[in-house]
């Protein structure tokens, strides 16, 4: 995450940049920012209804105290701090885009950016047939034929286990392996749970992961997921008879993909920098936005700039409506 | 309110290591001034009355000190840039001048110019140090006159031309010292006035007044980068000048380097270094180190002048060499003595001021009635000075102090200015004082702050004191004390009970002083300083307040005093079984004179309790100095003497030595006692921080004249041990009654002194006391007199659990610092009663030319030095009349020990009889001095 | 030497009672998931904190509470002289400890079982109090992170030279040799979490002057909180809704 500090903004870009923020000031200003909260900080509550002490509070003399720096949510009787920066708190069913670290009998390890690593069970994917087998020791032996060390996965949350450990699941087709693109580590507060996770960006030709653990994979499109794990599996086959032959054929992407993947990856470090939301909504605005600019000129100052006012006229608007 | 202003600073430290501090500027520092609108008037300093105030530049501040005391010179503004100048530059003068800011009575304010924003002076680019703090100076001058607004005129005063020009440009007005001290239009101030350097102000110079003697009489000071250098390749040697009080042409360096003393002859060769100087000195070539010693006595014009003065006590007060006559060519060996030397520089300066009087001179015509007069310090080893004064007339006969300001190469003498006058000479009270002066002895009157921390007068033992757990009540014990007569300050008693199985309980009783004096307080701040009461033959100077010393503390009889108390279980052979010390309350029985005392032991037919008590006393006392003297503690003797002093003229009517009785030796005896078990005690729980007591041993070279003297007498001594010299004491009988004494008495000047010191700062062995033969030795039992007992009452409380230790023992350099300010107090006591009783003497001969017997102690090349038991005084006699050598007529045998007339008619040897006549002259008015001449 | 002028100044120009300039930011290493840049005066460190992740050496694995592990480093330029400093020297070894020791007090371990939490701390310029400044960093850098603590801990020192209680010691006071107390706090509950000291002092003056070293936590803490929650308002103001 770039600082916005360390951007050389010019005098122009400034006075602009200065307006956009107190823009977002009297926006944000009428929701609640001063129910933020630092460390140690006492949380007003009305102790006469039975409340449940949420996530980043703690009890201190019989006040209800921040343990977090966040914001203050309160739903009905529950009341948690918010936490804006920091490390990924998996939930069920979340889905996550990690990398693997580690190959260890029987599952792989994946960081997730949680406290601990995850589990990805060897039990837990389907390896592309049709029918749910028993894994054997053979499977066992080609595990590094399906994820390697640094492989970057797609997966979901399946839940915590006795132990504490964190086990994933990648029981579906849309799951697996991600291949021809770029990923980029955003805080995970910037990624809000949605119903689709999954985008696929049709006029750039490109996928959108945003993993709620604040991964977020951009790459190629891949036409149809069930058929790429079998053609993966099949080509694999192959691959081991004819490496080279296929080897060309299976890494050329298209340099107008490649510098969409670009633009997009831009996008998403711009606005992580700036601290901004991130959906794909908002990804694919700015993508627009810079169609005016260069590639590499998006981590420039005017385009924070840019960016920055044009978010102050997306929450404007949605404050209209 | 908090402004950073971070700079850089480049220090050298082998390397060159780049410092970076950060400097706050503030706007909370006030102007001082109470009719300041803007400012806070809590602090202020300034005088309202004054519509001037006055702005001191450095250059001032060092050279005008005494000036500035002066009280004529008021409502000044002193900067901190000055302040931090003058600190670095000379100490002693920032002491003063930080004493001139914090008396009540001057209106001296301090202006933190360099954390106030407004005059925050950055240095410029190529600018030097010294001309950003000139600068520094000008903008808190402009700024105070901004600030004070038409109504106040601020003058800037320096001597500095180009500053003065500067500030002139700016607009602020600026004066030099001169010009100011002549518009305030007290011509006297003006003596105080140091005369500028040439290269600043010009005036005119003394020297100019006699063309003839314009000439280079002492070498040039090497500069110190040379020095240094010299240092460094041990070309030269640093040390500190000590001149031999008898032979102010003579000096001692004592060099670390070679490890030996240099001794350096005549004024040339110290090439005006002062007493107490630290110089850099070269080696003479040896060949020229006998060759000094000939050329001083052949070369010096005026001849050092012995005055009769009082026996030396120690080692410490005599001369270092006593090589009495190795004048004559005819005695002079080729065994190579001492390394001797020259002074090449000074590294740093000794000066302060000095008492004294003016050399007689006629009175000058004319001149606008400045005269250029010299000046004569009382203490000898101090060259005269000259100064220019415009009170001539007034001065001649009195005691002045004067300050030294330069000495130039050019001439024979340093000059200096006046700075007070004490009083009349020969008025005892004016000599009193100067005594207290020269010895650094603060006579004042006890504070309002120190009054203060005293109880109530009348005090009485308290219901809470009698209650105190920590306090026993002793008051059913029959405790008495013995002093000399008429002592007021009892603060030792003793008692002595028999036990039915034979043993006895003796308890030594100190007066509990630490009762009243707290650490911390200004009573005790000021005992801290003054360290020990002050003896002197008409007066006592003391170290506490009256009330405490003569009643609340002073065990007298009858009535019910606080004490801490030793006290031991002894078999009737004064062995001691127990020992435990406590807090009590005590009723002395008695309060005797030593005379008494003895009459009542003596007395066969008293057969009261309490005498029986001191017989029991004094048979162990005996046992226990006989066992002391076994061990190898010297009996050492003294030459002490007392006066008798006219009630109502306080003139002293009779003088005689000073008698030792037996019942002088009971008390000392247990009082020896009760220090060692202290000792032993707190060294036990504080083996860091305990105040102890040492005597040194004396070393070869200190007992070398003993020994010569004692070997022309046909009387070996064996120094090799105390206990032997002890012995060889005892076996040292002549065939007159006095011998023996006479040699203990030179004896016990080849001791060094005992000195006080911090256990933590040396190591076990060296804690020896070597006149007592004692492994520990310490000072508990004189609390009201002495500092060192107080503190070690404080140990000892703190080591029975009674007390807390109090914070200063945590701070070893402190404790040390404690303990060498108590042996130097200590010393300059015994120097000012030394003074005092010198004084007296010769009041006492004024009237009354006597003829004694007087013992040869030492010779020299025209005469011997005697020594007068019966006055306890010590003096040189002459063969020859002044002026003569004596080369001709006499000559003196060293290996013997004996002077000679040439033709063989006469012969003295040392230790011989001698009749002299005492007499007291008038060589020049108001110059008494007693002369000794043979009969 | 003077450390405090009769006129109440020390050298710098600060009353006996005044802390120096501080200056804090958070964000300074982007990789790092909290960090953190402290100023007192001159003395100037910066940190990082990395996790709770995985813990590393898996035999140090606490099943119950998070490992917390501490690195303190000087900078070569630091100091006057430019020096390589050793790593692991016995200065910094026992820095590191208390820093540990000290921040371990405050983080709610127990809500991170069988992860590591790693602090790095690195002095960019030592003048005197560089501890204290140290847990300061260490304090707004775990915040950052987002790691739940009971409290902010601050430090801040104070000696006792010629005879006065001073707060906040700089280099050339520290050097004196004189007491200096470092006391690390929880401003909340004002518990104790850190407290050393160089030198003797007796007990009275001892509770002065620790006092008045709490009093300095305190407003470290005030300037802590504030500094944490501007920039919690405007990561909030960015982020929306």
């Amino acid at each position: 995450m770039r600082d916005i500090e360390s951007l050389r903004l010019n005098q122009t870009q400034k006075l602009r940049f200065e307006k956009a923020l107190e823009q977002l000031d009297f926006l944000s200003a009428a929701a609640n920012s001063n129910a933020c909260v630092a460390v140690a900080d006492t949380i007003l509550v009305d102790h006469q209804d039975g409340l449940l002490k949420g996530h980043g509070t703690t009890d201190f003399d019989g006040e209800l105290v921040a343990t977090v720096c966040g914001v203050v949510e309160r739903v009905n009787k529950l009341v948690y701090v918010r936490t804006l920066r920091a490390r990924y708190k998996p939930e069920t069913g979340d889905i996550i885009v990690g990398r693997v670290i580690e190959v260890a009998p029987k599952r792989w390890r994946l960081e997730i950016n949680f406290t601990q690593d995850a589990v990805l069970m060897l039990s837990s994917i389907t390896t592309g047939e049709d029918i749910q087998r028993r894994q054997t020791a053979d499977d066992e032996l080609n595990m590094r034929s399906i994820f390697v060390e640094n492989d970057v996965v797609c997966a979901e949350v399946r839940g915590v286990q006795h132990d504490g450990s964190l086990h994933l699941q990648a029981r579906s087709q849309k799951y697996g392996k991600l291949e021809r693109g770029q990923l980029l580590t955003v805080p995970p507060y910037l990624v809000k749970r949605r119903k689709q996770h999954y985008h696929y960006l049709e006029q750039l030709g490109i996928d959108l992961i945003l993993g709620c653990n604040g991964f977020i994979w951009v790459g190629e499109h891949i036409d149809t997921k069930d058929d790429m794990v079998e053609d993966q599996v099949a080509k694999s086959e192959q691959q081991n008879e004819n490496p080279g032959d296929n080897f060309s054929k299976e890494t050329y992407t298209s340099v107008e993909i490649r510098q969409n993947i670009c633009r997009a990856a831009n996008a998403v470090r711009v606005l992580c920098a700036l601290g901004f939301n991130i959906t794909a909504d908002v990804i694919i605005e700015t993508v627009k936005l810079s169609n005016s600019v260069d590639i590499h000129e998006m981590l420039g100052p005017e385009f924070y700039v840019l960016v920055a006012e044009s978010e102050v006229e997306r929450r404007r608007s949605s404050k209209r409506i | 309110m908090l402004q950073n202003k971070s700079f850089v600073r480049k220090t050298r430290q082998g390397k060159v290591v780049k410092v970076v501090r950060e400097h706050y500027l503030r706007d909370d520092i006030y102007c001082g001034a109470p009719s300041c609108q803007v400012c806070d008037t809590k602090d202020a300093r300034l005088s309202s009355s004054i519509p001037s105030v006055l702005v001191l530049d450095t250059n001032v501040v060092l050279n005008q000190i005494d000036l500035l005391e002066n009280p004529a010179i008021n409502n000044v503004v002193v900067l901190s840039v000055v302040l931090d100048e003058a600190k670095n530059k000379n100490l002693s003068v920032y002491n003063r001048l930080r004493a001139l800011c914090s008396n009540s009575l001057r209106n001296f304010f301090v202006f933190s110019n360099e954390y106030h924003k407004d005059t925050y002076v950055k240095a410029m680019v190529g600018e030097s140090p010294n001309d950003r703090n000139d600068r520094a100076i000008r903008v808190a001058t402009q700024w105070y006159q901004n600030h004070l607004g038409s109504r106040v005129q601020v003058l800037l005063i320096t001597n500095d031309r180009e500053n003065k020009r500067k500030a002139t440009e700016e607009g602020i007005s600026a004066e030099t010292v001169e010009s100011f001290v002549k518009s305030l239009g007290q011509p006297e101030l003006l003596d105080l006035l140091v005369r500028p350097q040439s290269d600043d102000v010009h005036m005119v110079d003394s020297e100019d007044l006699r063309p003839s003697k314009r000439k280079v009489i002492y070498t040039e000071h090497k500069p110190m980068s040379e020095i240094t250098a010299g240092l460094h390749s041990r070309i030269y040697h640093q040390g500190k000048l000590r001149v031999n009080r008898y032979n102010p042409f003579e000096a001692y360096v004592g060099s670390e380097s070679i490890g030996d003393e240099i001794i350096i002859y005549g004024r040339p060769n110290m090439n005006r270094a002062f007493d107490g100087d630290i110089v850099a000195v070269e080696l003479l070539p040896q060949e020229q180190w006998q060759e000094e010693k000939s050329l001083l006595l052949a070369d010096e014009e005026d001849e050092p002048e012995d005055d009769v003065h009082l026996v030396p006590a120690s080692a410490d007060d005599a001369p270092r060499v006593a090589n009495p006559v190795e004048g004559s060519d005819g005695t002079m060996k080729s065994v190579a003595s001492r390394p001797a030397g020259r002074v090449v520089g000074v590294i740093k300066r000794n000066w302060h001021s000095y008492c004294g009087s003016l050399e007689p001179m006629p009175m000058p015509a004319g001149n606008a009635g400045i005269a250029h007069a010299l000046f004569v310090s009382k203490d000898n080893r101090i060259p005269k000075i000259r100064i220019q004064t415009r009170q001539l007339e007034n001065l001649m006969d009195k005691r002045i102090i004067v300050a030294v300001d330069s000495w130039d190469c050019s001439s024979r003498y340093p000059s200096g200015h006046y700075v007070r006058t004490i009083g009349q000479i020969g008025d005892r009270d004016t000599e009193s004082e100067v005594v207290l002066i020269e010895n650094d002895i603060d006579a004042r009157p006890f504070s309002s702050q120190v009054l203060a921390c005293l109880p109530p007068i009348p005090w009485s033992v308290s219901p809470e004191d009698l209650s105190n757990p920590i306090r026993q009540d002793l008051r059913h014990i029959r405790v008495f004390s013995v002093d000399p007569p008429g002592c007021r300050d009892i603060d030792d008693a003793l008692h002595c009970t028999a036990f039915p199985n034979g043993n006895f309980e003796v308890g030594v009783h100190i007066a509990d002083v630490t009762n009243f004096v707290h650490s911390g307080t200004p009573l005790d701040e000021e005992a801290t300083q003054r360290g020990t009461s002050v003896y002197l033959v008409e007066r006592r100077i003391d170290m506490l307040p009256k009330p405490l010393t003569e009643d609340i503390c002073s065990l007298r009889a009858d009535v019910e005093r606080l004490a801490f108390s030793v006290i031991w279980e002894m078999t009737p052979e004064a062995e001691i079984i127990s020992t435990r010390f406590t807090k009590s309350i005590i009723k002395s029985c008695a309060a005797l004179s030593y005379v008494e005392a003895q009459a009542r032991m003596d007395d066969r037919r008293m057969v009261d309790p309490l005498t029986a008590d001191l017989r029991n006393m004094n048979s162990l006392a005996k046992i226990m100095r006989q066992r002391r003297i076994e061990r190898g503690a010297l009996t050492l003797a003294s030459a002490e003497v007392k006066f008798q002093i006219d009630t109502e003229t306080h003139d002293p009517l009779d003088i005689g030595m000073y008698q030792i009785r037996e019942a002088n030796q009971m008390v000392e005896e247990f009082m020896l006692a009760a220090n060692i078990s202290v000792a032993e005690k707190i060294l036990k729980h504080f083996p860091v921080c305990s105040l102890l007591r040492r005597h040194p041993s004396p070393t070869k070279e200190m007992l070398e004249p003993l020994l010569r003297t004692a070997g022309a007498v046909g009387l070996s001594l064996d120094v090799s041990s105390s206990k032997a010299l002890a012995d060889s004491l005892d076996h040292a009988v002549g065939d007159d009654p006095y011998f023996n004494k006479l040699i203990r008495i030179l004896a016990t000047r080849c001791m060094s002194q005992a000195v006080y010191f911090c256990s933590g700062d040396l190591s076990p062995p060296e804690f020896f006391h070597y006149g007592l033969a004692a492994l520990l030795y310490t000072h508990f039992t004189s609390p009201i007199r002495r500092y060192a007992d107080v503190v070690v009452h404080r140990l000892l409380a703190a080591s029975l659990g009674i007390y807390k230790l109090p914070n200063i023992f945590q701070d070893r350099p402190q404790l040390t610092s404690i303990a060498d300010n108590l042996n130097y107090r200590h010393r300059n006591a015994q120097m000012a009663s030394r003074a005092s009783v010198e004084l007296h003497t010769i009041i006492y001969f004024r009237t009354r030319p006597t003829d004694t017997q007087a013992r040869i102690v030492k010779l020299r090349s025209n005469g011997f030095i005697v020594f007068v038991p019966k006055y306890g005084i010590e003096g040189p006699v002459y063969l020859t009349a002044r002026g003569e050598k004596g080369g001709g007529e006499w000559s003196v045998d060293e290996q013997q020990q004996k002077i000679k007339k040439m033709d063989g008619s006469v012969c003295y040897s040392v230790l011989d009889t001698v009749n002299i006549h005492m007499e007291v002259v008038e060589p020049q008015p108001n110059r008494p001095k007693l002369q000794l001449t043979l009969v | 030497m003077e450390f405090v002028s009769p006129e109440g100044l020390r050298l710098d120009g600060r009353r006996p009672m005044e802390m120096r300039q501080l200056r804090a930011k958070i964000g300074a290493v982007d990789k790092a998931h909290g960090s953190a840049y402290f100023e007192m005066g001159n003395t100037k460190v910066i940190a990082a904190v990395y996790g709770p992740r995985e813990v590393q050496n898996r035999s140090q694995q606490l099943n119950d509470q998070a490992l917390v592990r501490c690195e303190y480093t000087m900078a070569n330029f630091s100091t006057g002289d430019r020096r390589r400093k050793p790593k692991g020297d016995r200065r910094s070894t026992e820095i590191s400890l208390v820093i540990r020791q000290t921040m371990e007090a405050c983080i709610m371990t127990h809500l991170m079982p069988r992860s590591q939490i790693d602090i790095f701390v690195q002095v960019l310029q030592a003048d005197g109090g560089t501890r204290s400044a140290c847990i300061n960093a260490a304090t707004l850098a775990l915040a950052d992170a987002g790691i739940p603590m009971h409290d902010l801990v601050t430090s801040c020192s104070a000696g006792y030279l010629n005879s006065t209680p001073l707060l906040d010691l700089n280099y050339v006071e520290d050097s004196a040799g004189g007491p200096d107390v470092t006391v690390g706090i929880l401003p909340k509950s004002t518990k104790v979490t850190l407290l050393q000291m160089d030198s003797k002092l007796p007990m009275d003056i001892f509770e002065n002057v620790m006092q008045l070293a709490t009093e300095g936590c305190k407003a470290v803490a005030n300037y802590i909180r504030e500094v944490l929650l501007e920039k919690t308002k405007e990561r909030q103001k960015f982020h929306g809704v």
